[in-house]
């Protein structure tokens, strides 16, 4: 607190998102952020009461990370905020630097995103504790010392001493995490500042981490604002939801109001969006190829994996990717792949697509087989087996444009006469739902999605049966997501393509896909009929999975 | 994570690549003995003969027989060359066309001189670009954004000229006669500014872009957010990951300095290598060219072998133990 | 169903760059450049780069026409103006046989420049190649080629220009030759980086899945993508070269005077200390190059 700062005096009552009993501990009014001239930010009010916890929704480009800095003033150079932002009764954006560092730590506390990325990568866990361990005002550095190890083991970690004396690149992800989390806490601040603190992690790690959050904020009594683009964690982790787009507030309340009736178009949209709370959405679409599926006792199967294993390394190193996997996909259906990072699916797809040589079993798709094969072979297979990679961003060459981008499989196998390429390439791109002024583009001059439709396009014009999709939505907004998945869902039902689609996100899966092999350290530990396995998972990672699926208000 | 069985296989791998680099870098030093011959030899012009039978030279006939049948020059190029290197080999430089002497007793005159011409231009180099680093990202604005451009002026000037305005400067308008006592602590001095201005301007290149680049990295904001100042940051965060990657650019100077030196010796009036090069160069004596060829290759591989042996073990992110069987082929 | 019924690409092209450059939000935007690139960057050209394209243009138009810019001989002065300071009829005085010192300057800037672009010719094409052949070929290829470019790197560039000098005989074009050898090993290395880099890269392998052979994943992506790099260090080495020939010239390994190589000038005119001038014009117009220089690849790094 800081008594003697008049603008205090001038604060009148707490914005709508702090509940109304609960006093805020932060208040924000009409808090506006511009780069070097450029607005970012316009206008934004919020409240966070007292050992409430508030989440600041929005998806790329809304600003909301930018405000979480802001708040913190760690804005990059050329960053620029003006409004009010009244702090236990201080307004933070007009204090001197010199006054506000010793606020940052000690009196709010910030999680960032990345945790790979947010530890000085040539010092010690212990070393950068001891900076946080420092912001405590302990007499000696052995009590500094401790109060790090507790911390440490306060979130979860079993071996404390052991993490201290680690550097960051020997800690998994989720580890390094819940040290950032323990730093934050340590000094005791009364607002914790968490920027998508589970976004970087795989589904299981995402909800211990929120529960560590949940549990320390309970435990401590701290605020926490939470940025996040999931509607889904966060009707289930905040009491109130703030929704951002473009940097303006969009909607805004307690958090059982917003989510169970959002009174915003944006904010039903985003609602929609989400595979997690709306299962059913493309029933109609889906249900094309559910059928196609009913009837696969008719039909051969289009994909045909058997007894598929592949070892990299050798001796002590060697990891086995891909472990005695099998699966068949029948014509016109979607088979998904699901696990976390380093379950070897992958892997599964690049020994498919014929990008990997497996070490046993065999590939068929449409009948032939992928592997023992000649280069030509392969590549005359390969027209009917396409690829779409999971980052649009590093899968088109930079320098490359639209058109011939999406020409260059046509070129490559040499169809057709020059104006019948054209034609393709303009008919693959409508069936994207891309306009034709975008042919002229660079991948630089394209949105996220417009990328992803690009390569989706440029799968296509060969008119291929098979797709391999490669997480094609990870990298994307969850409003772009949704657009991406109709589109291949209706691709599907006019075409009759075959789809295998990998994915860390059981949600998604559940939306599109008809058959779906679960998969960990590269072994299928369970598959069968999306409906079936969802509904009654037999194998207990299967449950952890599910279990970890945020699922919005429960509380 | 790390268990006793993970340290002591990082301990093997970090052995198997000690030895590598090693074998490379001595085949390095041969290859490039070798390089160096051919150059000479299979370059129009005879410049052996012609010095043997320059008429000034004085050679007896006796003394022309003995120095061709010593380098071979009656046998083919291959044999010349597997006599050489076998000499080199063992440490046999040869011996001045010239002078008559062995080439490795008129290098170990002139050595130490380039050593601590050499050994105090690096040390202005560090000095001077650790000083324009610090100053770029701890001055104020005004302060900082011109002295960025230092590097870049640095690495524009030739530095024989760095040379003659420092004598003209301080020989002339000072008074402080330089090049009497070309050997003397202040001599070495400003011929060291001279040598290692340039130098410093790629240390300090490196250093700069290193510091902003680890500068705009997320841990630095969120050590940031742990309340650590400006200073803080700089000293117990940036300054190390930003270094650490100069101790390899460091050892690749070695090169700039010695080829540099050649210069500066002769505007200093030293009598270091440089200078021996120069003499040997204006008078075709083969023998000591290739010998100095030899040495700083040598030099070179040495400092950049230790550098990179050390580099793993300064740099924890460094993991020589990472399995290569994860590259990906591109199967076209 | 039909076509009407989905959303055509709703998502709107990312708002302006901030949110991104906040470091705020994933990173998943790419920077992003306008449909209107050309204006973009014209518009971006600061004063200090456009002032160096204006130096470089000066410094070609001296090496194409230099009779334009001076009439006064550069190999024959009048005896009696010997040693005199610039001034109006003499920009940069002159020497100590009364020619004109920026007519010199200027007659000598040919030599200079098209030594300088020899070099980088031989660098950029020698290194170039091999570091395209390591790079793409790889394997023993690029084992045997690596070494090759170790053995270059390890022999101190201007010394290995001097030996190779010597040997082909001390004339201009003689050291352009060795100084375009001594910078083989950098392009070597940039091109083999580049290369590996941009084979490694998702989109090549996008493009073999999509049907392309090696040579055309070579040659229609790997070469493009990795040139630009190359460029800017051949640039780079443009100025960097002058320096070096520079420096032969100082230490008599180029044409002998009358020539008027930068180089040269300054290494005669540091005999009359008493006439600095004679020193500091062409050194400042062979700093004012190199700068400029430096400054238009230091540009093109940072344009894409």
């Amino acid at each position: 607190m800081a008594p003697h700062d008049r603008l205090t005096t001038l604060l009148d009552e707490p914005a709508a998102t702090a509940l109304p009993d609960v006093p805020p501990v932060l208040a924000v009014e009409g808090l506006t952020i511009s780069y070097g001239g450029t607005q970012v930010v316009h206008g934004v009010d919020l409240a966070i009461g007292r050992g409430q916890s508030l989440a600041l929704i929005g998806e790329s480009g809304s600003g909301k990370s930018t405000i979480a800095r802001a708040l913190l003033r760690l804005l990059p150079e050329g960053g620029r905020a003006d409004g009010r932002a009244v702090f236990e009764g201080v307004d933070v954006l007009a204090l001197p630097e010199r006054r506000f560092r010793p606020l940052r730590g000690r009196s709010i506390g910030f999680v960032p995103q990345d945790p790979g990325a947010s530890l000085n990568p040539v010092r010690t866990i212990g070393a950068q504790g001891l900076e946080a361990a420092a912001l405590l005002d302990l007499g000696s550095k052995a009590e500094r010392r401790e109060a790090v190890l507790e911390t440490l083991a306060q979130v979860g970690l079993d071996d404390p001493r052991r993490v201290a004396a680690s550097y960051p690149h020997e800690l998994s992800g989720g580890m390094l995490q819940r040290v950032l989390i323990g730093l934050a806490v340590l000094p005791r601040p009364a607002l914790l500042v968490a920027d998508e603190p589970t976004s970087a992690l795989d589904v299981t790690i995402q909800k211990r981490i929120l529960d560590l959050l949940s549990d320390l904020q309970a435990d401590l009594g701290n605020s926490l604002l939470l940025i996040t683009h999931d509607l889904a964690i966060a009707a289930e982790r905040a009491d109130a939801l703030v929704v951002l787009k473009d940097g303006t507030v969009h909607e805004s309340g307690a958090t059982t109001a917003v989510f169970a009736a959002p009174s915003s178009a944006y904010a039903r949209r985003l609602h929609a969006d989400v595979p997690s709370l709306n299962p059913e959405r493309y029933a109609d679409l889906r249900a094309v190829g559910e059928r196609r599926h009913r009837d696969a006792d008719a039909t051969p199967a289009r994909i045909e994996v058997a007894g598929l294993t592949k070892t990299f390394g050798r001796g002590d190193d060697a990891l086995v990717a891909v472990d005695d996997v099998s699966f068949s996909v029948p014509a016109g259906t979607t088979h998904a792949l699901v696990g976390e990072s380093g379950s070897g699916k992958t892997t599964t797809i690049r020994l498919l697509v014929g990008l990997e040589t497996p070490d046993g079993g065999s590939v068929e798709v449409a009948g032939a087989p992928v592997h023992q094969h000649s280069r030509a072979e392969l590549r005359e297979a390969r027209r009917h087996l396409q690829l779409v990679y999971q980052n649009p961003f590093t899968s088109l060459d930079p320098l490359w444009k639209v058109e011939r981008l999406v020409r260059e499989p046509l070129d490559r196998y040499g169809v057709g006469t020059r104006a019948e390429r054209r034609d393709r390439v303009r008919e693959a791109v409508a069936s994207v739902g891309l306009s034709e002024e975008l042919l002229t583009r660079r991948p630089a001059a394209l949105s996220g999605g417009q990328r992803q439709r690009v390569a989706i396009a440029r799968a296509l014009v060969l008119h291929p049966d098979v797709l391999v999709l490669d997480e094609p939505t990870s990298a994307l907004d969850v409003s772009v997501q949704a657009d991406i998945v109709q589109l291949l869902l209706r691709l599907q039902a006019e075409r009759g393509l075959t789809y295998l689609f990998v994915s860390h996100d059981l949600a998604l899966v559940r939306q599109l896909a008809h058959t779906v092999s679960v998969m960990r350290h590269g072994k299928v530990v369970e598959s069968g009929p999306v409906a079936d396995v969802f509904a009654a998972p037999q194998h207990d990672y299967t449950r952890t999975l599910l279990a970890s699926v945020p699922r919005g208000a429960e509380r | 994570m790390s268990s006793t069985t993970n340290r002591s296989a990082a301990r093997r791998a970090y052995g198997r690549y000690a030895v590598r680099r090693l074998a490379q870098a001595v085949a390095v030093v041969l290859l490039a003995y070798v390089f160096t011959f051919l150059v000479i030899s299979v370059l129009p012009g005879d410049p052996v003969s012609n010095v043997l039978r320059d008429p000034q030279n004085n050679f007896s006939e006796q003394e022309i027989a003995r120095i061709v049948a010593y380098y071979g020059l009656d046998q083919p190029i291959w044999v010349q060359l597997v006599e050489a290197l076998s000499r080199f080999v063992v440490g046999d430089l040869g011996v001045s066309l010239r002078s008559n002497l062995p080439v490795s007793g008129l290098l170990a005159d002139v050595l130490p001189s380039t050593l601590r011409l050499a050994g105090a231009a690096l040390a202005v180099a560090l000095v001077l670009a650790f000083a324009i680093a610090f100053g770029v990202r701890n001055l104020p604005a005004p302060l900082a954004r011109p002295l960025r451009a230092f590097p870049s002026l640095f690495l524009s000037v030739p530095n024989f000229l760095i040379g003659l305005v420092l004598i003209q400067w301080f020989s002339f308008q000072l008074g402080l006669f330089l090049v009497i006592d070309a050997e003397s602590l202040l001599a070495t001095f400003f011929a060291a500014v001279a040598l290692g201005i340039p130098v410093s301007a790629q240390i300090a290149e490196v250093l700069i872009a290193n510091l902003d680049h680890e500068a705009r990295q997320e841990y630095a904001a969120v050590a940031r957010s742990r309340g650590l100042g400006r200073a803080r940051l700089f000293t117990a965060h940036l300054l190390k990951p930003s270094s650490l990657p100069v101790v390899t650019v460091v050892a690749l100077t070695v090169g700039e300095l010695l080829g540099g030196s050649l210069i500066t010796e002769t505007i200093f009036g030293r009598n270091g290598v440089g200078n021996l090069v120069q003499r040997s160069v204006a008078t075709q004596d083969l023998p000591v060219l290739q010998a100095v060829v030899a040495l700083a290759a040598v030099v070179f591989v040495v400092v950049n072998l230790v550098a990179d042996l050390v580099y793993p073990l300064l740099d924890p992110r460094v993991r020589l133990d990472a399995s290569p069987a994860r590259t990906k082929e591109v199967s076209a | 169903m039909t076509l009407t019924s989905i959303s055509t690409g709703g998502e709107a092209a990312p708002p302006p760059a901030p949110a991104t450059a906040a470091g705020g939000g994933p990173q998943r935007r790419g920077t992003r450049l306008g449909p209107s690139r050309a204006r973009g960057i014209l518009a971006r050209l600061r004063p200090s780069v456009l002032l160096s394209f204006a130096v470089v243009a000066v410094v070609l138009a001296w090496s194409v026409a230099p009779t334009l810019f001076t009439s006064y001989d550069p190999a024959v002065g009048v005896t009696a103006d010997f040693f005199q300071p610039p001034s109006a009829a003499h920009w940069f005085g002159t020497d100590h046989l009364g020619r004109d010192v920026y007519a010199r300057v200027v007659h000598g800037t040919a030599s200079s420049v098209t030594s300088a672009l020899v070099a980088v010719a031989i660098g950029l094409l020698v290194g170039g190649f091999v570091g395209l052949v390591a790079g793409f070929v790889g394997g023993l290829v690029d084992v045997v080629l690596a070494r090759f470019v170790d053995v270059l790197l390890a022999i101190p560039s201007f010394l290995l220009a001097v030996v190779v000098v010597s040997a082909l005989g001390f004339e201009t074009i003689n050291a352009a030759i060795a100084t375009g050898v001594s910078a083989v090993a950098v392009f070597a290395r940039v091109m083999r980086a580049e290369v590996l880099r941009t084979r490694s890269s998702v989109f090549v392998e996008a493009a073999a899945v999509l049907g392309a052979n090696r040579w055309q994943v070579l040659t229609r992506h790997v070469l493009p993508n990795a040139s630009r790099s190359v460029l800017q260090l051949a640039v780079l080495q443009f100025g960097l070269s002058i320096l070096v020939i520079a420096g032969l010239a100082f230490l008599g390994y180029g044409d002998p005077p009358p020539a008027s190589d930068w180089g040269l000038l300054i290494s005669v005119g540091k005999d009359y200390p008493l006439a600095p001038w004679l020193v500091y014009a062409p050194a400042i117009v062979t700093v004012a190059t190199v700068l400029s220089v430096n400054r238009i690849s230091r540009w093109l790094r940072t344009t894409d």
